[in-house]
């Protein structure tokens, strides 16, 4: 095994007096499907946020590939090779599938070029399709963005982040507002990707997770709470008291 | 008429080449037509951040009459020959929406309206005081060109026709640049910001930086056409600065449609036609648009040109 | 003893004319500020509405009525185009792209000033306030104009009324709530748009009774409002969107600002405020009192 891709050392963060994440020190390691998970209100949310860069982090560190990222602007993590799909789906409404993948690998190579022509840079077209195709949208390609049907968005979002091709893939609550049907595609899709690199989800659902992840990692009140294997994580005692309260 | 129009669509260069050419035969006077050029390609620049970007400006007057005084200052002050009068112009355009710009996109949306807005009237106060190089309340006069030096060639600038033609050929290259940038990574960049600010930042785009660069271009464009609008003219009005006319732009874009390469010279077009046939009728010019503008937003958001683009599509 | 090379009760009188100009922005500010706050609605009519206060007053004074009258009926009658315009208008833009309405009321105020033109004329009016405010008052540092004393006065006393209003009133609840979180109204089961068109006509009635009183300090003419609104603005930036105390502080601020770079920088004094606006902007770009997730 490699050493780890991502690792964060007490990280927290807080907002005005509301200390949302504190303290957690945590290493993923590199080509693994890794999930947190924890009840609302855990600072799931607020994980990934630090981790994708969203929000710079009020204490604590962030490393990547051995780098120190802590702080590093939003924009620049495509570049590094972490992309992240949100929460709330995200996409160019008005924009075609395939241009939205386009761009989204446009951004990687080229974004304040005004000299030459945007069809003219090799490659991205195919690339745009065979992402489409890996995420299962090809039938799809032309139709605007806003009129894809929930799921398709939210797969149009994976190929998106892929299109910078990322080593580490954060994705968070990917499965979120979909069908059951749709959801079992999006766990198969999600578990492929894994294979060629890192993944780390955040998911809310327990129990989806579990199937799929090679580590899990649990937040609880803004704290790490536990972390290991799905069977070590499914028999810790701190986990199953809150994971059951709060199903009572 | 789907042929002719589909043709039109794909070819916007060549479509705005045929819409300069038959323009002075379809307006009543050549002066009217060199206008609707001018402030066809203000409106463009305007919309770049607009119609392109998503951000809503109230500051390019401040664009547009900066390159008129600044062109003006350069042949009235210094003596300069025409092609670096233009040339000062739009450099003046470009570095007053770059100073702008930091200021502005460090806020965002409806902010960009306001603080565009007052940074303008900072420019039409200084210029206000500068009297000495500006005229001052009384605007800068005696901007007259006469003759065009051209290498091998004399021209007389006072013609309506050689006026048309110069000014034509000037806005037409501006538009194909226009266009070319737009189909340029760079157009892409201010796309993917314009439709999802998030989703841009998360694909890698520095979306200040894409938004200061695209404020930057509207400059160059707004300043060729405030230098254009001076040589016109012979003289820089100083309302030219006012955000008032900054309201102008908004209005021609939306007129004609924001969401369309060519709909704002469409709307300066048709508004400067209204304006000229009304105001001979009326005083009340101001009370016409303002409730053709209010209804337009409130039931043709798309404008002209945009309702024809989606019909014929 | 000189300071900058001014005696300091100059100085300090100065600031005062400085706070009887801010409070005309504090008016105008804080109505910006609610209606923005309420109903995400950038009123670019608002200096229109400034105007047609000053035209109101015009108006009630010739029909007989005093000055008095002016201050009660001038926030009426505006208010109540206020209404209009919101419950007409405005509506429907709702749910469209936050620049629509902004974009509506701009327009509006094409209409606004040529009606105005067209009822009064182009002309400015002169517009006097009432003898018993005229004249000036040792206020212990020296002599100051007693018509700027009472406006300084007048708002503090809308002010007071206002703040008794928001946290008193059950209306007043539901603003609070509306401006920290516009769905929590929903959640509320309140009819949301009797609110909106209530916020509407008090920030356009703010903003009327801020023309009148502008009015004896620099006439009347259908232009008064083109500038004031660059100036509401900057005021409105500069104290952060959607703030009433922002709104405040920086009406006074802005006030300060204006007639101290008059007495001391003269050359400066128009463009003063824009350059403070400048510097909030590169320190704090979501304004003093601003939050910064406001401004999405």
């Amino acid at each position: 095994m490699s050493g780890p891709i991502l690792s964060v050392e007490g990280l927290g963060m807080r907002f005005g007096g509301f200390r949302a994440l504190h303290g957690v020190t945590a290493s993923f390691p590199a080509r693994m499907l890794t999930s947190v998970i924890g009840p609302n209100g855990a600072g799931k949310s607020t994980f990934f946020n630090l981790i994708s860069g969203a929000f710079a982090p009020s204490e604590g560190r962030i490393a990547f590939e051995g780098r120190d990222i802590t702080g590093t602007p939003q924009h620049r993590f495509a570049a590094l090779g972490i992309a992240k799909s949100f929460q709330i789906t995200n996409v160019f409404p008005a924009l075609t599938a395939l241009e939205n993948v386009r761009i989204a690998a446009q951004a990687l190579v080229s974004r304040h070029d005004v000299w030459r022509r945007r069809d003219e840079l090799p490659g991205l077209a195919e690339e745009a399709r065979s992402l489409l195709e890996e995420v299962g949208l090809t039938h799809r390609a032309g139709a605007p963005a806003g009129s894809l049907a929930h799921g398709e968005q939210r797969s149009l979002e994976i190929a998106m982040a892929l299109a910078s091709r990322p080593r580490l893939l954060l994705l968070d609550e990917p499965t979120a507002g979909m069908s059951p049907k749709e959801t079992v595609v999006a766990m198969e899709l999600i578990r492929r990707l894994a294979r060629e690199r890192t993944v780390i989800l955040v998911e809310h659902k327990m129990k989806l997770v579990m199937g799929i992840s090679d580590r899990l990692l649990v937040l609880h009140h803004g704290e790490l709470l536990a972390e290991g294997a799905p069977e070590e994580i499914r028999a810790h005692p701190e986990v199953r008291r809150v994971y059951l309260g709060e199903r009572a | 008429m789907r042929a002719v129009a589909d043709w039109f669509f794909r070819h916007p260069v060549l479509g705005a080449g045929f819409f300069i050419l038959i323009l002075p035969f379809i307006t009543p006077y050549t002066a009217l037509a060199v206008m609707i050029l001018v402030y066809g390609l203000y409106a463009l620049g305007f919309n770049i951040m607009y119609g392109h970007v998503g951000l809503l400006s109230f500051g390019h007057s401040a664009l547009l009459g900066g390159g008129a005084y600044a062109c003006g200052i350069a042949l009235v002050h210094l003596g300069l020959p025409w092609g670096a009068c233009i040339l000062a112009g739009t450099l003046a355009g470009t570095l007053i929406a770059f100073v702008m710009g930091a200021l502005a996109v460090r806020t965002r949306g409806i902010y960009f309206a306001m603080v565009t807005l007052a940074l303008s009237q900072v420019a039409y106060f200084g210029f206000y005081q500068a009297e000495p190089w500006t005229g001052g309340e009384n605007g800068l006069r005696g901007v007259n060109l006469r003759t065009l030096g051209i290498p091998g060639l004399s021209l007389d600038f006072t013609t309506p026709a050689v006026r048309y033609t110069v000014i034509g050929l000037l806005v037409w290259g501006a538009v194909a640049l226009l266009a070319r940038i737009l189909a340029s990574p760079f157009g892409a960049a201010m796309l993917a910001v314009r439709e999802n600010e998030a989703r841009a930042k998360a694909c890698g785009f520095d979306v200040r930086l894409v938004r200061l660069q695209a404020m930057t271009l509207s400059g160059a464009f707004c300043g060729l056409a405030g230098a254009l609008l001076a040589l016109h003219l012979s003289i820089v009005p100083i309302e030219t600065l006012h955000y008032t006319t900054s309201g102008v732009a908004v209005m021609m874009a939306i007129l004609g449609g924001s969401n369309t390469f060519f709909g704002p010279f469409v709307g300066a077009a048709v508004f400067l036609f209204l304006e000229s046939v009304v105001s001979t009728r009326t005083e009340h010019w101001p009370l016409v648009v303002g409730v053709v503008f209010v209804l337009f937003i409130l039931l043709a958001r798309q404008g002209i040109w945009g309702t024809l683009v989606a019909r014929l599509r | 003893m000189t300071i900058l090379g001014f005696p300091p009760d100059l100085l300090v009188l100065q600031a005062f004319t400085g706070l009887a100009l801010g409070a005309v922005y504090v008016l105008l500010a804080v109505g910006l500020s609610l209606i923005f706050g309420m109903l995400t609605v950038v009123n670019f009519a608002h200096g229109a509405f400034f105007m047609l206060g000053a035209y109101a007053g015009v108006f009630l004074l010739a029909a007989g009525g005093n000055f008095w009258v002016c201050l009660v009926g001038v926030p009426l009658l505006v208010g109540a185009v206020g209404l209009f315009v919101e419950r007409f208008l405005v509506r429907r833009l709702y749910g469209r792209h936050i620049d629509d309405p902004l974009l509506l009321t701009f327009g509006l105020t094409y209409v606004f000033v040529e009606l105005v033109r067209i009822g009064w004329g182009k002309q400015a009016l002169p517009f006097d306030a009432p003898e018993i405010l005229q004249g000036t008052v040792d206020i212990g540092i020296g002599y100051f104009p007693l018509y700027r004393l009472f406006v300084i006065g007048v708002t503090a006393a809308v002010l007071l009324g206002l703040w008794l209003f928001i946290e008193r009133t059950r209306y007043g609840l539901i603003i609070r709530a509306g401006a920290r979180d516009p769905t929590i109204v929903r959640v509320l089961g309140v009819d949301v748009g009797r609110v909106w068109l209530l916020v509407f006509g008090l920030g356009t009635g703010l903003a009327g009774l801020a023309g009148v009183l502008a009015a004896p300090l620099q006439g009347v003419s259908p232009e008064m409002g083109t500038t004031v609104l660059a100036e509401a603005f900057v005021v409105t930036v500069v104290g952060g969107m959607g703030s009433l105390v922002g709104g405040i502080v920086a009406g006074l601020l802005v006030g300060v600002t204006v007639a101290m770079s008059a007495l001391l920088l003269p050359e400066m004094s128009k463009v003063a405020m824009f350059l403070l606006m400048a510097v909030v902007l590169l320190l704090r770009p979501q304004g003093l009192f601003g939050r910064a997730g406001l401004m999405s």
